[in-house]
C-alpha cells in the first residue's frame, strides 16, 4: 500500500503546476494558447484586436473590433482555429450553387467540357461532323438543343457558381480564419480553369481536398492534393508511367551494323521512357508544396521520386469522359493485384515502376506499390526545408511580405515537433513577439480579392451577384482560381500594386460607394446608426473611423479636408449629378465604362440626394486610398 | 523593380508642380534631369510579340507546295501555287514554299526582305497539350512547370537601363498572359481608355476624386504606393493628353475590327506617344483547327487574313518613322498534324512556323530546314519535326533587337545559337 504522503505530494505538485500554467496559458476549445504579447509591443487591446481582425479576417466588420476585444483575443483566435462556428444565413445562400454539391463524376455528366459535347452529339450522329462550325448561330442551336435533351449545362455555369461561392463565404463566414487558409492552401497547391484537363475539378478540389485539411496536419493536405483528380491533371501525373519494356519494330529489320542496331534501340527506348515518365508533379511538389526550390533536392531527387509516382492516375468517371482504356483494363481484370481505388483516386500497379528508387537518401525497395509514394509524401511533409518553407510562407501571408527569420525559425520548430499540425504553427507565430511588432501593422498590401471582401465587410454590405464583384477583382489583376503558373500568386505587395491595377483600385472604391457595382446593397446611414453627418468634414472623420478602426487617420483627414471643405463643393457636386446626362468627352478623367468593357453596367439610379452622393464620393475615397490598401 | 522604385524616388519634382493639365509627365522629366532618358521623348526600340493562341497550322499558312506527301496527306486541304485553273493560289516565295493567299498583305514585305520566316520552328518538349505548350514557350523553360517569371518579363529586366516608364511593357489583354509574369513591372490592359479615373455621369465627381486621390497617394509615406501612385496619375495624364479615344490612324492604315487589330492600334498609339514601350505583347486566338479549317476560304483563311492585316496596319500606321525601331514576332504553341483528320481539320502536332518583321530582319527568306514530308521523316510518324529551337528565335530577336546579352538569363539552362533571322 502507497503511503498516504507519496500520493498527496506528487498531487500537490501536479495543482501547483496547474496554477502556474493557468497563469500563462489559456485553454479555449482544447487549444493551449497563452496570453498575446501585444501590452508588450505598446498596443493596447483594441489596436490588437484590429491587427489580429487584419490578418486572419477577410477585413473587420463594423463594431468588430470591439467585439473580439471583448470576448479576448485568445478566446477567438480560439474559435476561429476551430472553425465551427454555425454559419447559418451563409449556408442558406450558398443552398442555390446545385453544381457544387455534385461529385466529380457527376459534374462531368452534366458540365462537360465544351468540346466533348460536340464530340458525343458527332458520335450520336445528332451533329454532321461537316456541320461544326462555332460561330454559327444554326450549329450553335443543335448543340444547345442537344445538351438540353442529354441534361447538360454549360461549364461556364459551373465556374460561375463556384466563384460565387467563394466571394461569399469570404465575405460572410463566421469562420474567417478557415475561409483565409482554404485561400492560402489552395494558392500553395495552385491549380488553374485555365487548364482545361483539370478545370472541371477545381470545385470539389476546392471543397474536398483543401477546406477540410486547411487546418489539420500539413501530410495530410499534401496526400489529398496529390491525390486529386485536380492536381493530378494539373501537373500531369495522370498520365506517368513506367518506361515500357517492348521489344521495339525495329528489331524486324535485320540490320548488319550491330552498333548501330543497339544505338537505335536505346534512343527508341529513351523516347519510350520520356514518353512514359511524367516529372512535373515531382518536381513541382519539392520545389512549390515541401521543400521548397533550395531545400536540397537534385534532379536525380525529381527523377526518382517521379518513379514513385508511376501509376497515380485518376480513376475513369464520366460515360464519354477519359480513361475509358484503364476502365475496360480494370473491367477485364488485367490489373495485377496491389490496385487502389479510392474515391477519384486510382493506383495503376501495371503502370508502376517496380525497381528500387532513392529520394533524398532514403532507399525504396522495389516492389512498393502505392504505398512508396505515400511514404514519400509522408517524408516530404516532415523534411525540416519544408518546414521552413511553410513556415516562412505562413509568415509572408500573416505579418509581412519579409518577416523576421527569428519568428520563421519559431514556426518552424513548431511545425516539425508538431507532426506539421497548421493549428500549432499558427498559435506559435501570433503568440511570438514578432507577429505584434510594430513594424507588422498595416505591412501588408491588400490583394484585389482582398479588398473588394474587405469593402464588402467594412461597409456591411449585401452582396447578391457575387460575380460582378468578381469581374472588378479580375480588373484590379487578380483573375481567381485563373492563375497559370503552379506557382500561386505571388503574395507580396510589389505583385499587386502597378499603375494600371493601382487606378482599378481607386475607380473600385468610387464605383462600389456611389452603388455602380450592380448587385450590391449598403446603407451609409445605417451604417453610423441613423445619423446623418452634418458635414462632409463629419462624414470624413465618421466613414474613416467606421471603415479603417484603430488608425492613425489624422493625417488622411487632415489631407482631405481642405478639399471637402471647399464652399462650393456641394453646389459643384449637385451641378454635377444634375447635368450628369451624357459622358463629358473632353473632361480631363474620362467618364463612363471603357467601350472594350463588356460586362453589362447597370445604369445607376440618379443620385437625387447631394448629401447622399457627398457621402458615397467620401467613402469611395477613402476605399481607393492609400491607407485603405494596407491591412 | 528596383530600378525604377530608385529612379523615382531619386527624383525631386513634385506631381503637382507639374500641374493637373497638361504638362511633361513628373517621370519623363525627371528622367530627363538625370539624364538617364532612354525611351521617352526619345525614340527607342519596341519589340511586339503576338501570341497566336490555339497552335497555327504552319503548313497551310506557309505550304511546301512541292512536297508530294503533304499532297497525299491532306486530300481536301492541300493548296497549290499553280495558277491554273485554281482561282486563289498560294503566293509563292521561292519555287518552294507558298504562302497562303489571305496573307497576300505580307507579300511586299517578304519581297522587300523585311518580313522573315522560321519554318519547322517549335518547343523541345512534346506535349500536346495547348496550356502544357503554351505555358512552356511563354515561361521559356520548356521543362520547367515552376519557373515563376515568363521570358519576355526577364527581358525586361535584361534592357540594361534605368528608365522605365510604366509603359515599359505592355500587354493589351485583360489578364497578365504567362509571358509577363514576374518581378520586372509590366501593365495588362485590354483598352487604353481603362487608364482613367472613371465616375459615370458625374465627371465633376470623378475630377474632384482624381485631385483628393492624387493628394492622398502623393503624402502617403514613402514606399510603393506612393510611387506607384505618382506614376497613375502620370500615366494618366499623358494618355488623357494623347486623346487616345479619338485616335486616328496614319498613313490611309486600315485596322481590321477584330481584337487582335484593336490591340495593334492601342500599341501603335503608344509607339507613337514615345512613352517608353519597349515591350509590347497581344494575342490572336482560334487557331484549333480541328473542324472544316477551310483552305482558300473558311476559318484558317480569315485567321491568317486578319494576323496579317492586322499586322501591315499597324506597320503602315506607325510610318517610316517607326518602323526602324519596330520589330514584330509571331509565335504559336505548336503546329498541327501533317494529315488531316476526319473532320476536315488538323489535330495537335509538333513544328509550326512564324512571321518576322522589321527593317533589320534578314527577310526575304523561309529559315530553318524541312524535310521532305514522308512517314520517316515525321516526328512520331505523324508530324512537322521540330528543327529549330523557339527560345533560338526568340533570344536572337531580343538580342538583336533590344540590345539583350544574357540568354542565360533570358533562357535558362539554354544555350542559344542564332539562326541568322536577324542581319548580321
Amino acid at each position: 500500500m502507497r503511503s498516504i504522503k507519496s500520493v498527496i505530494i506528487p498531487a500537490l505538485v501536479l495543482m501547483g503546476g496547474l496554477l502556474l500554467l493557468s497563469s500563462f496559458y489559456g485553454r479555449h476549445n482544447g487549444n493551449e494558447i497563452s496570453k498575446f504579447p501585444y501590452k508588450q509591443a505598446g498596443l493596447t487591446k483594441q489596436q490588437a484586436a484590429a491587427h489580429l481582425l487584419s490578418r486572419f479576417t477577410y477585413g473587420a466588420t463594423p463594431g468588430e473590433v470591439d467585439e473580439v476585444a471583448n470576448e479576448g483575443l485568445e478566446k477567438w483566435f480560439s474559435q476561429q482555429l476551430d472553425a465551427k462556428l454555425p454559419d447559418d444565413s451563409l449556408n442558406q445562400q450558398l443552398d442555390k450553387f446545385d453544381a457544387l454539391r455534385l461529385s466529380n463524376e457527376q459534374i462531368t455528366n452534366i458540365y462537360p467540357r465544351p468540346g466533348l459535347v460536340a464530340q458525343r452529339a458527332v458520335k450520336e450522329g445528332l451533329i454532321n461532323k461537316d456541320s461544326i462550325q462555332s460561330n454559327k448561330p444554326a450549329y450553335k442551336k443543335l448543340l444547345q438543343d442537344y445538351m438540353d435533351k442529354n441534361g447538360m449545362k454549360p461549364q461556364q455555369e459551373l465556374f460561375r457558381q463556384f466563384i460565387n461561392q467563394k466571394i461569399l463565404r469570404a465575405a460572410y463566414s463566421n469562420n474567417q480564419l478557415q475561409e483565409v487558409m482554404t485561400s492560402f492552401w489552395f494558392n500553395h497547391f495552385n491549380v488553374s480553369i485555365t487548364k482545361n484537363q483539370c478545370a472541371e475539378f477545381i470545385p470539389d478540389y476546392e471543397r474536398d481536398v483543401i477546406r477540410p485539411n486547411a487546418l489539420g496536419k500539413f501530410g495530410d493536405l499534401l496526400l489529398a492534393t496529390a491525390k486529386s483528380p485536380a492536381m493530378l491533371y494539373y501537373l500531369d501525373n495522370f498520365s506517368s508511367s513506367s518506361a515500357i519494356e517492348q521489344k521495339p519494330q525495329i528489331m524486324a529489320v535485320n540490320m548488319a551494323d550491330t552498333g548501330k542496331q543497339a544505338m537505335l534501340l536505346n534512343k527508341l527506348k529513351k523516347a519510350r521512357q520520356q514518353r512514359g515518365l511524367n516529372e512535373n508533379y515531382a518536381r513541382e511538389v519539392m520545389e512549390l508544396h515541401t521543400l521548397g526550390v533550395d531545400g536540397g533536392y537534385t534532379q536525380q531527387d525529381v527523377t526518382q521520386a517521379a518513379k514513385i509516382l508511376t501509376g497515380w492516375t485518376v480513376y475513369p468517371m464520366g460515360e464519354y469522359g477519359k480513361g475509358n482504356n484503364v476502365m475496360n483494363a480494370i473491367n477485364r481484370g488485367n490489373l495485377a493485384n496491389g490496385l487502389v481505388h479510392d474515391g477519384d483516386f486510382l493506383f495503376v500497379p501495371n503502370r508502376h515502376d517496380q525497381g528500387e528508387k532513392t529520394v533524398l537518401s532514403r532507399h525504396f525497395a522495389g516492389n512498393g506499390g502505392y504505398d512508396e509514394g505515400v511514404q514519400l509524401l509522408n517524408m516530404l511533409a516532415h523534411n525540416p526545408s519544408t518546414a521552413k518553407f511553410i513556415s516562412r510562407k505562413l509568415a509572408v501571408r500573416f505579418v509581412s511580405d519579409t518577416p523576421p527569420q527569428t519568428l520563421i525559425d519559431k514556426m518552424a520548430k513548431t511545425f516539425l515537433s508538431g507532426d506539421g499540425d497548421i493549428k500549432q504553427v499558427l498559435i506559435t507565430m501570433v503568440s511570438a513577439p514578432e507577429f505584434w511588432s510594430k513594424t507588422a501593422l498595416r505591412q501588408k498590401t491588400k490583394s484585389p480579392f482582398e479588398l473588394a471582401i474587405n469593402t464588402v465587410r467594412s461597409l456591411n454590405a449585401q452582396v447578391t451577384q457575387p460575380y460582378q464583384l468578381y469581374n472588378w477583382i479580375n480588373r484590379m489583376g487578380e483573375k481567381v482560381y485563373y492563375y497559370q503558373a503552379p506557382t500561386g500568386f505571388p503574395d507580396k505587395g510589389q505583385y499587386w500594386i502597378n499603375t494600371g491595377a493601382l487606378l482599378n483600385r481607386m475607380n473600385f472604391g468610387l464605383a462600389f460607394a456611389s452603388g455602380r457595382v450592380p448587385g450590391v446593397k449598403f446603407d451609409l446611414l445605417k451604417l453610423n446608426k441613423g445619423h446623418e453627418p452634418e458635414s462632409t468634414q463629419a462624414a470624413l472623420v465618421t466613414y474613416s473611423k467606421i471603415i479603417m478602426p484603430e488608425r492613425p487617420l489624422d493625417k488622411t483627414i487632415q489631407q482631405l479636408s481642405p478639399m471637402l471643405n471647399d464652399p462650393q463643393l456641394m453646389a459643384k457636386v449637385d451641378k454635377a449629378s444634375k447635368s450628369s446626362t451624357s459622358p463629358v468627352k473632353d473632361a480631363l478623367l474620362m467618364v463612363g465604362d471603357s467601350a472594350g468593357r463588356k460586362a453589362k453596367m447597370v445604369v445607376m439610379p440618379k443620385v437625387e440626394d447631394t448629401k447622399a452622393s457627398m457621402m458615397a464620393q467620401v467613402v469611395g475615397i477613402i476605399i481607393g486610398s492609400p491607407e485603405y490598401q494596407r491591412r | 523593380m528596383l530600378s525604377r522604385r530608385g529612379f523615382l524616388k531619386a527624383g525631386g519634382l513634385t506631381l503637382f508642380g507639374v500641374g493637373l493639365m497638361g504638362g511633361i509627365p513628373a517621370f519623363i522629366a525627371e528622367a530627363a534631369a538625370q539624364d538617364k532618358i532612354i525611351a521617352p521623348y526619345k525614340k527607342g526600340k519596341t519589340l511586339v510579340c503576338i501570341f497566336q493562341r490555339g497552335a497555327m497550322d504552319g503548313l497551310m499558312a506557309v505550304t511546301p507546295f512541292t512536297d508530294q506527301y503533304l499532297k497525299e496527306a491532306r486530300p481536301g486541304l492541300f493548296m497549290d501555287a499553280a495558277k491554273n485553273g485554281n482561282d486563289n493560289p498560294l503566293i509563292d516565295l521561292d519555287g518552294r514554299f507558298g504562302l497562303h493567299p489571305s496573307m497576300k498583305a505580307f507579300e511586299p514585305m517578304f519581297r522587300e526582305k523585311r518580313l522573315g520566316i522560321v519554318h519547322g520552328i517549335g518547343s523541345p518538349n512534346n506535349t500536346r497539350s495547348h496550356f502544357d505548350a503554351q505555358d512552356y514557350m511563354e515561361s521559356g523553360t520548356p521543362f520547367n512547370k515552376g519557373t515563376a517569371s515568363g521570358w519576355l518579363n526577364r527581358a525586361v529586366g535584361l534592357l540594361g537601363h534605368d528608365a522605365l516608364t510604366p509603359f515599359t511593357a505592355v500587354s493589351l489583354t485583360s489578364a497578365m498572359p504567362r509571358s509577363f509574369y514576374g518581378d520586372n513591372p509590366t501593365v495588362a490592359i485590354s483598352n487604353l481608355q481603362d487608364f482613367a479615373l472613371q465616375m459615370r455621369g458625374n465627371p465633376m465627381g470623378a475630377n474632384l476624386a482624381a485631385k483628393s486621390f492624387e493628394e492622398l497617394y502623393d503624402q502617403t509615406a514613402p514606399g510603393l504606393l506612393k510611387d506607384t501612385g505618382k506614376e497613375s496619375f502620370d500615366a494618366l495624364k499623358m494618355l488623357q493628353k494623347a486623346d487616345v479615344k479619338n485616335y486616328a490612324p496614319a498613313n490611309g492604315a486600315v485596322y481590321p475590327n477584330s481584337a487582335l487589330g484593336n490591340s495593334l492600334k492601342q500599341i501603335a498609339q503608344l509607339i507613337k506617344m514615345n512613352v517608353g514601350l519597349e515591350v509590347a505583347f497581344a494575342e490572336s486566338n482560334g487557331w484549333d483547327t480541328h473542324f472544316n479549317q477551310g483552305t482558300g476560304n473558311g476559318i484558317f483563311a480569315r485567321n491568317v487574313a486578319d494576323l496579317s492585316n492586322s499586322m501591315m496596319a499597324f506597320w503602315t500606321d506607325i510610318g517610316s518613322n517607326y518602323q526602324d525601331d519596330v520589330t514584330i514576332m509571331t509565335m504559336t504553341e505548336f503546329g498541327r498534324t501533317v494529315h488531316q483528320n476526319g473532320t476536315g481539320g488538323t489535330d495537335h502536332g509538333r513544328a509550326s512556323c512564324n512571321f518576322i518583321l522589321g527593317n533589320a530582319v534578314n527577310g526575304g527568306l523561309v529559315h530553318g530546314s524541312m524535310q521532305p514530308l514522308a512517314t520517316e521523316n515525321l516526328e512520331d510518324g505523324r508530324d512537322l519535326a521540330v528543327t529549330t529551337d523557339f527560345r533560338n528565335v526568340f533570344s536572337e530577336v531580343a538580342d538583336k533587337h533590344l540590345k539583350i546579352n544574357n540568354d542565360k538569363v533570358l533562357f535558362p539552362d539554354f544555350t542559344a545559337k542564332p539562326i541568322g533571322v536577324f542581319k548580321a
